[in-house]
């Protein structure tokens, strides 16, 4: 809301300085936003909150200034001399949807000069920024600007029959507004008609048909209440808004339609001429009924503020306010809020009212707060060691939407067959569906740095996916997700520092799994304690290509809820053994199809509870010397007694038994 | 001869050449250990050198391996002796091939997100003022999302066009209208229903709201909320929590003020700025826990009384870091985030 400085002179003396007025203002409710000099006017520019329409007029501001600065606020009463015959003898209203429009009332001046404004008008206009068009319409904008109630001038001899029907739309209804484009109407909207045609949205813009020229002689003077809601949705469906709609979505003051409707007809007769109908027209649907009065203990401000405010001090307030019928006790204050000021309702209101006036600086900002335990969850300390061993293993944590395309969507998930939910606005782009892998999402972070030259990035991201479920809340579970372009064993090697990070001595697992988005045999579940808990593998050639990635890439998603059980957030000591090791290398001749985890199991049941380590070393191929399809696996074992030094005879005995399980189970010959 | 047996006396043997070397006072005790270790005919190095062939065949690359490693070490204690008593420094002359200027091999290390740092950061804060964090579903119902923070159907808040909702099957059951929460104040709800005050709790995550991304908004963002209920809780104690809250972020003294403004879950509500270098700077939104919130879950505002803020993480985190674009967060350049 902008106001002019000097309009505001017109209702409350301004004896404090712009800045010290705005600097108040916004300390009690009224931000300021910028100010500007006009010609030797200053244009204010104040936010106002949703709740405060009573703000949306230089009255209402200037009632805000006399309670801060205790100055008398005045605020004309206008008396239009009727002289013509009466109104209804000229004009008819029907509203035919009160629903839409709760009250609805109309004046008729006839025989105006159209023409420019004074001087004094057009000056105020232009300093808020509202263009100056002629006496008319510039006096029913000024009423606006200055009480917050939109009004609308129709042309008379235009309106067909001299008659008003407020109306609901019909479905397609077409309209022209003062803007002169047509607008598709819909029901649910609110027109003003005559006999023949829509000649005005109600409460949002008047229309071309009967808008009021420089022929026109005979005036139509609507002031009136429209639905909020209405209001809204169809400056937001048509995108056509108004001073008069932004007024009407924040609620006029029931009362003030009367009001206004004489304050245009006087200023329209002190500017324009003509002669004003005989009364008004006014069709009520619901009279409001008025506020019940609030009481507000005086024993409520010190527990909701923390701080006394004297009695005084609240019934000055109060009543300055506008509240009516101020009745007062040793314990509590009765008022009865003014109709302009629909949001007060309750005693928390009142309270609201009292502390943004008396001043929130009067509130302590050191006062001892009780001290108070508080816990970390399992689930948030788990995360925490995840992220720790992800940055440390050289993992950038990335952020991606939730929502994607609906392509994306279905490129990547074990975690449902089922489609992905939808909403009913697209996000960015086309992204209105709700993911249920964060795979597709980390592979464009992948291509896109890629394709900026980073290079070998590595991602994980730690976000939800969300699992249909018909009718229900969807299945939101916690992934956590991670790409790299280095090998395969590379990424197990994380995941397996991982899960020891979680449990020392904690093992990963997999059997493998045969997905189209990996490469064959290249995919594995991963399985912690017998259950899965992730999928992992490098990308299929068409994959990768799907994804525009130059290097090959391999992903891995694991469902966070399934690793949290699996730690060992308070690690309990196992002794170490004091004694000395003996450390062997072997190296085995298998078939090539001999898995290294079911060796590596022969290897552990043979060697026992002296088992310290068993490291693997590399794989090596010498078709030449051992034969197609014949691999070498080299790996160490450090056997270690918790209770004794082995002796020599112990150590070489373990050793032959492992060498013979592995002879017998995985057909190994050991080189020498 | 078992390996082990032969590896613990060849190690035996490489203790004591060393510290006999190690001991010699002039040319005549050196020469005496050199003969007693690396004699040609009977020092203890040649005696083993013989034992390696009782060693079992297998093991013998291992053994003469090991053998090897330690010839090397006592010859070398022995030069050092040398140099030691000829006069000259026991350091070595300067190697010319190194380079000290050469780069150093860094370890690869990643980042966590600015925004998982502010958050953690946040939460940190917190936890040290006694507030446990609480967490939520993202997809939420229309109860937990507006009507029991006192956000009525015909609230501007709930315009389709100002949220996402859900494209469900069962459109008109009001039990299966479900929207992306539109802010985290629906956690707030939910534990206030599952349990009795005192409450004092912080929750943070993301949240969705149809906007235009462009440089200071984005269709999704993250917010962090606290809520403290309990009896007799004023706003003198909201104001004292983020002041305290705002100097533990900022390190310095610094003063909180409320400029009233107006949310529907709160009342009164306020805009909460910290004051940073003469200048008052925005920090986010608070309030008193509005009655009807309280009644909502079932809470007796004559009892109890509570409080709430919220502050937006990447605004906060924008201005911390100086980072111009909210989009950089989302976009995930590494060469933005390996600045944090």
């Amino acid at each position: 809301m902008i106001v002019s400085w000097n309009w505001l002179k017109d209702y409350v003396p301004l004896t404090m300085s712009p800045e010290e007025a705005v600097h108040r203002l916004t300390m009690s409710g009224l931000n300021h936003e910028s100010s500007e000099l006009v010609g030797d006017d200053i244009a204010i520019d104040l936010e106002v909150t949703s709740n405060r329409g009573d703000c949306l007029g230089h009255i209402g501001i200037a009632r805000e200034i006399s309670v801060l600065w205790r100055e008398a606020l005045s605020v004309p009463n206008p008396t239009p001399l009727a002289a013509g015959p009466s109104v209804h003898t000229l004009a008819s209203v029907v509203v035919e949807a009160p629903q839409l429009c709760p009250r609805y009332t109309a004046r008729v001046v006839r025989g105006v000069a159209i023409g420019p404004s004074p001087k004094w008008l057009a000056d105020r206009l232009t300093t808020i920024g509202i263009a100056v068009v002629n006496n008319v319409v510039d006096i029913t904008n000024y009423v606006m600007m200055e009480c917050g109630q939109p009004l609308h001038a129709f042309d008379l001899q235009k309106l067909a029959g001299g008659r008003i029907i407020v109306r609901e739309a019909r479905q397609d209804e077409p309209f022209v507004a003062i803007d002169h484009r047509s607008y598709n109407l819909q029901k649910g909207m609110c027109v003003i008609a005559d006999r023949e045609r829509p000649v005005a949205l109600g409460g949002v813009m008047g229309g071309t048909a009967t808008e009021v020229t420089d022929a026109t002689t005979d005036l139509l003077i609507e002031a009136a209440d429209f639905a909020p809601l209405s209001v809204r949705t169809t400056a937001r469906t048509l995108r056509l808004h108004s001073p008069s709609s932004y007024r009407f979505e924040r609620r006029v003051d029931p009362h003030g339609v009367d009001w206004a409707s004489r304050r245009a007809c006087q200023l329209i007769r002190e500017n324009a001429g003509g002669i004003l109908a005989e009364g008004m027209i006014d069709v009520t649907a619901n009279p409001t009924v008025a506020h019940p009065p609030i009481v507000l203990r005086f024993s409520q401000l010190q527990r909701v503020l923390g701080i006394e405010v004297p009695a005084e001090e609240v019934q000055r307030i109060v009543t300055a306010l506008g509240n009516q019928d101020v009745q007062m006790n040793a314990k509590q204050i009765v008022a009865t809020p003014p109709t302009w000021r629909r949001d007060l309702l309750r005693e928390i209101d009142l309270i609201e009212e009292v502390v943004r006036i008396h001043g929130y600086d009067k509130i302590p900002e050191d006062v001892g707060v009780p001290m108070a335990s508080s816990h970390q969850g399992d689930s948030e300390r788990v995360l925490k060691i995840t992220r720790d061993t992800l940055v440390a293993s050289g993992f950038f944590e990335a952020m991606t939407p939730s929502l994607v395309e609906k392509e994306q969507s279905e490129e990547f998930s074990p975690w449902s067959g089922e489609p992905c939910l939808s909403v009913s606005l697209a996000m960015l782009r086309g992204a209105d569906h709700l993911r249920k892998s964060l795979v597709p999402s980390i592979l464009r972070v992948m291509q896109l740095n890629e394709s900026l030259g980073n290079k070998d990035p590595e991602f994980f991201e730690t976000a939800r996916v969300y699992l249909p479920r018909a009718g229900k809340f969807p299945d939101e579970r916690f992934m956590v997700t991670l790409a790299s372009t280095r090998p395969f064993r590379y990424l197990k090697g994380v995941l397996e520092a991982l899960v020891d990070s979680l449990r020392h001595g904690q093992c990963l697992d997999v059997q493998t799994w045969d997905h189209a988005f990996f490469a064959a045999e290249q995919a594995v579940q991963l399985m912690l304690n017998g259950q899965t808990i992730g999928y992992m593998g490098v990308l299929d050639s068409q994959t990768q290509k799907h994804y525009a990635l130059r290097q090959p890439v391999v992903v891995a998603e694991i469902d966070f809820g399934s690793l949290v059980p699996c730690a060992e957030l308070v690690p309990q000591f196992k002794p170490v053994s004091l004694f000395p090791a003996v450390r062997y290398d072997l190296n085995f001749v298998v078939d090539e199809a001999v898995r290294w985890a079911d060796v590596a199991k022969s290897v552990r049941k043979a060697a026992g509870d002296v088992l310290d380590q068993l490291e693997y070393c590399e794989t090596y191929r010498d078709p030449q010397k051992d034969g197609q399809n014949k691999k070498r696996l080299l790996f160490s074992l450090q056997l270690r007694s918790i209770a004794r030094t082995l002796t020599g005879d112990q150590a070489d005995e373990v050793r032959r038994s492992v060498i013979e399980t592995c002879q017998q189970h995985h057909g190994a010959a050991l080189l020498v | 001869m078992a390996l082990a047996v032969f590896l613990q006396e060849l190690d035996e043997l490489a203790r004591a050449a060393v510290e006999q070397f190690a001991a010699a006072v002039d040319g005549e005790t050196l020469e005496s250990a050199r003969v007693a270790f690396l004699g040609a005919k009977q020092g203890r190095l040649k005696a083993a050198q013989k034992q390696m062939g009782n060693v079992g065949p297998s093991d013998r690359p291992l053994a003469g391996k090991r053998f090897n490693e330690v010839k090397q070490s006592i010859e070398s204690a022995y030069a050092a002796a040398q140099q030691r008593l000829t006069g000259g420094s026991v350091r070595r002359p300067p190697d010319p091939t190194f380079d000290a200027t050469l780069p150093g091999i860094r370890p690869q290390l990643g980042k966590r997100h600015p925004l998982t740092q502010t958050m953690e950061e946040l939460k940190d804060i917190m936890g040290r003022l006694g507030f446990t964090v609480a967490d939520g579903p993202e997809v939420e119902d229309e109860r937990h999302n507006f009507e029991a923070l006192n956000i009525p159907r015909e609230h501007p808040a709930r315009d389709p066009l100002e949220n996402f909702y859900l494209a469900t099957a069962g459109v008109g059951d009001p039990d299966s209208v479900f929207l992306l929460r539109s802010q985290t104040s629906t956690v707030q709800i939910r534990v206030m229903e599952a349990k009795r005050p005192p409450i004092r709790i912080i929750s943070m995550g993301r949240v969705y709201r149809p906007d235009t991304a462009d440089a200071t908004h984005y269709p999704m963002f993250h917010q962090i909320e606290g809520l403290l209920v309990d009896h007799r809780v004023t706003m003198a104690d909201l104001k004292s929590v983020l002041r305290l809250f705002a100097q533990t972020y900022l390190g310095s003294e610094v003063h909180i003020r409320f400029r009233p403004s107006f949310f529907p879950f709160t009342e009164p509500s306020v805009e909460v700025d910290y004051q940073w270098k003469d200048n008052w700077i925005e920090f986010g939104g608070a309030g008193m826990v509005d009655p009807h919130v309280l009644q909502a879950v079932g809470y007796d505002p004559e009892e109890v009384t509570g409080f709430a803020f919220g502050l937006g993480v990447e605004r906060l985190c924008m201005r911390r870091h100086g980072v111009t674009d909210i989009r950089e967060f989302y976009k995930n350049d590494v060469r933005f985030l390996q600045q944090f």
